[in-house]
Order: structure tokens, then sequence, then C-alpha cells
């Protein structure tokens, strides 16, 4: 079995090359995730300055060097390090050169362990800026201009979480969810951006730096409106994000329930979870400039097919000259992770 | 298979080289119970059904750190069964098992141990060797570490399953669901209830085995069983709103993943009471690493399950079982199993639980056909003796 390059030569037009201020949207379903396109794009945007060191072209010739902030709320960092270990990317030793920053949705988000916790006094509830009073400080030492130093934050908190635990190496912050409604995405979207502010201290004329937030979707599924979080808000959230990033990398979750429930033809009663997370897709996906949705064959499952990708534009395709090429194509993830992209027919 | 060099034999002593390899993972040789996956090494653990272990996306087990959610139609419990071995296969390997929402009877009708998984099959196979014709003797354990009839799962060779075989004994246990078990450990089992409050019961639960999980000694392994998640008698009516139920999936899976090598977690919901068509449980899939479907025959179908077995003597299906995400696999983008999408049915026996392929029967009417033949429709031999 020949061994697959990283980045598929079907794939990687649609993956290296994102023009500014572009969303782009990746919807996935349960039998068939996005991940692995999530690392690819990953792949196009941090491996690119490798080979050119290696030939001796330094940046000064590749003006635009690329940085990544990659923000999880499904995987935890593990899973993202060992995941691109197997395409060559060494995402701590890219995080200790500023080029990569993991931004960890998971670990703490709803329920933080006991050791880091900081006492709910200490944030009532509905605060707008309280929780960013509970945030341990764990990013990486370093010239932080952008940040404007909080006033509000007791300084024994923040003393505390940085003892609780050695920092990971690798993780620029730790998502946490506090209180209610706006505020308490606001407070999200402080950490994220404090984070992207942070990578762009150190970035040159010319670099971009790619924003990917993976899976967001849960943010609105584990909330209810009745907090005060419904589709609206997490579209403006998006926004707010992807005002800092160069491009913008999404992935959603766009199963038939959760998508098709909210019609008014399905005869069902819609549950909130469903009308806000149709609403969201549809309102995103009308917004991006391309939409990479991961299927799974109509026809069943096959020994050497994963599933279907299909390319298309968006909503949002901002200019005419900007020639995205729309295309379905079958992809098939090998079991040492490599990644075949074939149009049908072909293999 | 090009990946193997052709001129060489099919000897264990030459596919051992190929072992070390998958061993080489920072696995505690010395846990019970752990044993690294034949597919990439990483640490796996018995489901405590042998036939539901091969099935997981040729790990041979139970990936550690990963969730597996059991759905099932109608009003039967068979995911109760397969988490009753689940719990009891943690008791035996003297795993630490945290039990949710149930009271301690719970506990107390696990099914009673028999022996090793492979000690049973052995005795069966025993008992099925006449009549089972040899095509090549030297390839009839070959597809064993994905051992489901027909499957020949990953690439697994001879020489890594005798390797496996030596190293871990007793990986998988054989129970019987007449007996109780009765075990030392057993009393170890800790039962967390649900606290009935106003508010969600999650965050308790969370913290329970939250604490549970980091005071305990770095080599204890933990199972996290949850018998019919959400289900109204357990659970108060809030506990079924998103946010709640949501937000203790995604706690729970932040929980496993800090403590990545030493928590597995099976969890059974009723879909008759939450479809799968809403959004509320796809959320859930979403959240899980394995799901899995169980869809009991009707009894109306009875006739038709009896001749769903493809000879007499294996025992009819029972339901049929749908794979819907596996774990490990489909997190890193799916597909390439044989698993995946086959049609498969189970059978539930007083000593085993048994997923293999579904087959459709022979139709109906050949069977009257054959007997007929069998009757009188073929010559006998003294009529064809010259």
């Amino acid at each position: 079995m020949p061994s697959q390059p990283p980045l598929p030569p079907l794939l990687a037009p649609y993956v290296s090359t994102l023009p500014d201020s572009s969303l782009t949207l990746i919807s996935s379903i349960l039998g068939a995730t996005s991940n692995w396109l999530v690392l690819r794009f990953l792949y196009a945007a941090l491996s690119s300055a490798s080979p050119n060191a290696a030939f001796g072209l330094d940046e000064l010739q590749n003006g635009a060097k690329k940085k990544v902030v990659l923000v999880s709320f499904m995987r935890s960092y593990d899973f993202w390090k060992t995941e691109a270990k197997r395409l060559g990317l060494d995402l701590t030793r890219l995080a200790d050169k500023k080029q990569f920053a993991f931004v960890d949705g998971l670990s703490e988000l709803f329920y933080a362990p006991a050791a880091t916790a900081t006492p709910a006094s200490v944030s009532p509830a509905g605060m707008g800026s309280s929780p960013r009073t509970t945030l341990p400080m764990r990013s990486p030492p370093g010239a932080v201009p952008g940040r404007s130093p909080q006033p509000v934050r007791p300084t024994a908190t923040a003393v505390r979480g940085n003892l609780a635990k050695p920092a990971e190496s690798g993780i620029a912050k730790k998502l946490h969810f506090t209180g209610r409604g706006l505020a308490s995405l606001d407070a999200l979207e402080a950490d994220i951006s404090s984070v992207i502010e942070q990578q762009k201290s150190s970035m040159e004329d010319g670099d971009e730096l790619l924003l990917i937030i993976d899976q967001p979707d849960l943010l609105l599924a584990a909330t209810s409106p009745s907090m005060g979080i419904g589709a609206t808000e997490m579209a403006e959230w998006i926004t707010g994000l992807q005002q800092r990033a160069h491009a913008t990398v999404l992935t959603l979750a766009t199963d038939a329930p959760l998508i098709h429930n909210a019609s008014t033809m399905s005869g069902q009663l819609a549950t909130p979870i469903e009308t806000e997370h149709a609403a969201l897709a549809i309102g995103l996906a009308h917004r991006a400039r391309s939409v990479m949705q991961l299927r799974t064959l109509d026809t069943g499952a096959a020994k050497d097919v994963s599933g279907v990708l299909r390319i298309s534009r968006g909503g949002g395709m901002i200019t005419e000259e900007d020639n995205l090429e729309e295309r379905e194509a079958l992809y098939f993830i090998q079991r040492d992770g490599g990644v075949k992209v074939f149009g049908r027919g072909e293999s | 298979m090009s990946f193997r060099k052709r001129n060489i034999g099919l000897s264990p002593g030459v596919d051992r080289n190929a072992v070390p390899n998958a061993t080489a993972q920072p696995v505690p040789e010395s846990t019970p119970g752990i044993r690294p996956s034949p597919d990439d090494g990483r640490p796996t653990t018995s489901t405590g059904t042998r036939s539901l272990d091969n099935l997981l996306a040729g790990h041979a087990g139970l990936p550690m750190g990963k969730l597996l959610l059991i759905e099932e139609n109608g009003t039967t419990d068979f995911a109760g069964a397969l988490l009753r071995y689940y719990a009891a296969e943690g008791v035996v390997q003297e795993q630490k098992v945290h039990v949710i929402g149930v009271p301690e009877q719970w506990g107390r009708s696990l099914p009673g141990l028999i022996g090793s998984a492979e000690s049973l099959d052995e005795k069966r196979s025993d008992r099925r060797k006449d009549d089972r014709m040899k095509i090549a003797w030297r390839y009839e354990r070959l597809g064993e570490f994905g051992a489901v009839a027909g499957s020949r799962g990953a690439p697994t060779t001879p020489g890594e399953q005798d390797a496996a075989a030596k190293e871990a004994p007793a990986f998988c246990h054989a129970f019987d669901l007449t007996k109780r078990l009765t075990h030392p450990s057993i009393t170890n089992m800790s039962f967390i209830p649900i606290v009935p409050s106003k508010d969600s019961p999650f965050p308790a639960i969370l913290k329970r085995l939250e604490t549970a999980i980091t005071s305990s000694a770095a080599d204890t392994i933990h199972r996290i069983v949850i018998p019919s998640l959400l289900n109204p008698t357990m659970y108060p009516p809030d506990a079924c709103q998103p946010a709640n139920v949501l937000q203790f999936f995604h706690a729970l899976k932040a929980l496993m993943s800090a403590h990545t090598t030493r928590v597995t977690a099976m969890i059974t919901m009723p879909l008759s009471l939450y479809p799968r068509s809403s959004g509320l449980v796809r959320w859930i899939e979403l959240l899980s690493d394995g799901v899995l479907e169980l869809c009991p025959f009707p009894h109306s179908a009875d006739a038709m399950a009896t001749s769903g077995a493809a000879t007499s003597q294996e025992e009819p299906p029972q339901g049929m079982l749908k794979t819907h995400r596996l774990p490990v696999l489909h997190e890193r983008g799916g597909g390439s199993d044989q698993n995946v999408g086959q049609d498969w049915a189970f059978i539930l026996s007083r000593r085993r639980f048994e997923i293999k392929p579904f087959s459709l029967p022979p139709a109906e009417g050949d069977t009257e056909a054959q007997d007929a033949s069998a009757a009188g429709g073929m010559p006998k031999k003294s009529d064809l003796d010259f």
C-alpha cells in the first residue's frame, strides 16, 4: 500500500488558499466526522514553513507565515497531538514557536475539576466580567502587549490556578463556561481573542492567522434558550471571533435530526435544540465562502470508501474572481491515518 | 495483502516481528484485564462480552478512555445484559466499578463467573468439532482477534494472536446469567445514587466520580456504568433538559480524557422514550465514542427469527445490532473497518451474548422441498445398487 501524501492533491487547493476574512464551514455527521479534514487544514497552514527551511529559503522569501489557533470543544489536546504527529506535525513544538495555539474547550468547560475549581462565591453568576476572574492564567511566558491588565482579578486566584496544575505544554488556555447568557459567551470570546492577540503580537506583516473552531455548536446544544443563548447569539459570537482572524474554519454537526426536524414539513414538534441548531447551521452556511460537507455513502458502507466530501460555494462568496470549483469526491481514511481523496469511479 | 512479503512463510516466528511494535505503547504489563490493541497498540479492556469486543473496530476490546453508548428499542433489556457483563468483567478484573443511578440490588444480580471466555469457546468448539468441515486447519483461528464469524478483521496474523493469548490469558470472561457473581472484590463496587434535587442531578454525580478517580491509586482502572440513562423512573424530569444531560456528557468526556488510560464507560439508553430522530439523542451520540443500537425482533417475528439461523444447530437471532459509531475509528474519520455497515444479529443465551453477521434464511419453501426430497425423492443406495 503506497503511503499517501499528507495532503491529497485534490484537496490541496481547498485547504491551503483561504482568502482574507473568509469563513469555511465543515459539516459532519455521526458516521463521518470532520477531524481528519481539520487536521488537513492544520497541515496546510503549519507545514509550509518547514520544507522551506530545509531548502534554506527563509521566511524572507516566503513572506506569508501562517499561524493557527485551534479551539476544540469536543476533543482533547492529546487527540490532536497524536493525530497531527501522524502527519508529521509536532504541535507542542509549533506551540513553542508560537505558530500554533490550542484553546481547550473540552476539559474544564462545564465542570472544572476540584483541583482547579475556584470557589463559586468569587464569581456570582450573571455578572459579565466575573468569569474572567476564575480563569487560571496559563499562557506561556512572553510578550503580551495586546492584553490590558484586569483589575478585577484577585491575584490569589491566578496564583492558585497556576499552582494547582503544572502548565500543560501546548494548551494556551482552557475555557470555562460560567454565568448565564451573553455574559458567558462574551467571557469565552474574550478568552479566545486574548489567545489570538497573543499570537498576533509576534506576527510580522503579511502573516496570516487561521482560526479553527471545532464544533462550537456544542455550546448551543448544551445551553438552552432560557439561558439566553440562541442561534443569533452564537452567530454573533462567531462573527466577533472571525473579525480577529485572517480566515476562519468552523466545524458543525449537521445530522438529519438536527437540521430537518426544525422544518414544519417533518410533522414532528421541533424542540429548541433542533430549531436553534438548524438556524445556526443554515445561517452560517449562508455566510460561508465554502461549505465542505462530509457524509457517509448513500448506498451503504464500503470497504474502501469512508465517505463523501462535497465542496460547494457558500452564500458568502466574496468576489467574482474567487473561482472556487465545486466538486464532490470520495474519501478514504486508511488505518495509518493517510487519506485518499478521489473522484467517483477513480481509485 | 500486498504489505507482506510473499516469499516468507507464515510461521509465527517471523510474524512476531510485528508484535513488539504494537506492544511498545506504555501499557503497564502487569495490569490485569488490560491489553494493547492489535490495531494500534493502545490499551484496551474487555467489555465482558467477547463478540462485542471483537466488534470494536479491530481493537479487540474497548479502548481506554472511551465511552460506549448502547441504545435499545422496545421494552426488552438486552442492553442491560451487556451492561451486567461489562460490570461483572470489571469486578472480576478487580477494577473499580462505579454504577450510577441504581440501588445496590443491581450489583447483586451480576451474572456468575464460569471461566475465561476462551475456555468456554474451547468447550463449544469441542462440541461442534465433529460436525464442522475442516477446510484448512491453519486458517482456523485466523480471524480470532476479530473472531466474529466471517469477519477477518484487521491484519491479524497468527503470531500476534499467540502472543496475545499468552500475554493475557483471561482478558475476557464468560458469565452465566442464571447464576450470581460471587467475587471478593464485588464489595468494592460503588453505587452513586441520584439525589433528588431541584437542579440537575448530574453535577453531584460528576463530583463523586471525579473525586473517586483522582483520589485512587494511579494504577486503578475504573469502569463507569450508567444503566438506562434518563429513564424517568430514576431520573428527575429536569435531567433530560439538553442543558443538563449534554453538559453531563461533555464533562464526562472531559473527565475521561483527563484520565485517558484509566477509565472506560458504558451507558445504556431506552430509545423508545428518547428516539434517535430527536436532536437531543443525536447530540448524546455525537458526544459518545461508540454508539450501538439494539433492535430486538418483536415476538410476532419469532417464526421469521427461527428460520433466521442458517442451520438447525444455530440458535435463532433475537434481534439486530447496528453500529453507528465505533470508538477511535470514527474519531479518526471512520469507514475502513469491515465491521461497519454490516448487518449484525445478536443472540442472548444463558451463557453468552453473541454478535454475528445477520443473514437471511433460505427461502421458506425450500425446507419443505428438501424434506420431500429426503423422504422419497432421492433414490436410496440400495435402489442404485446393481
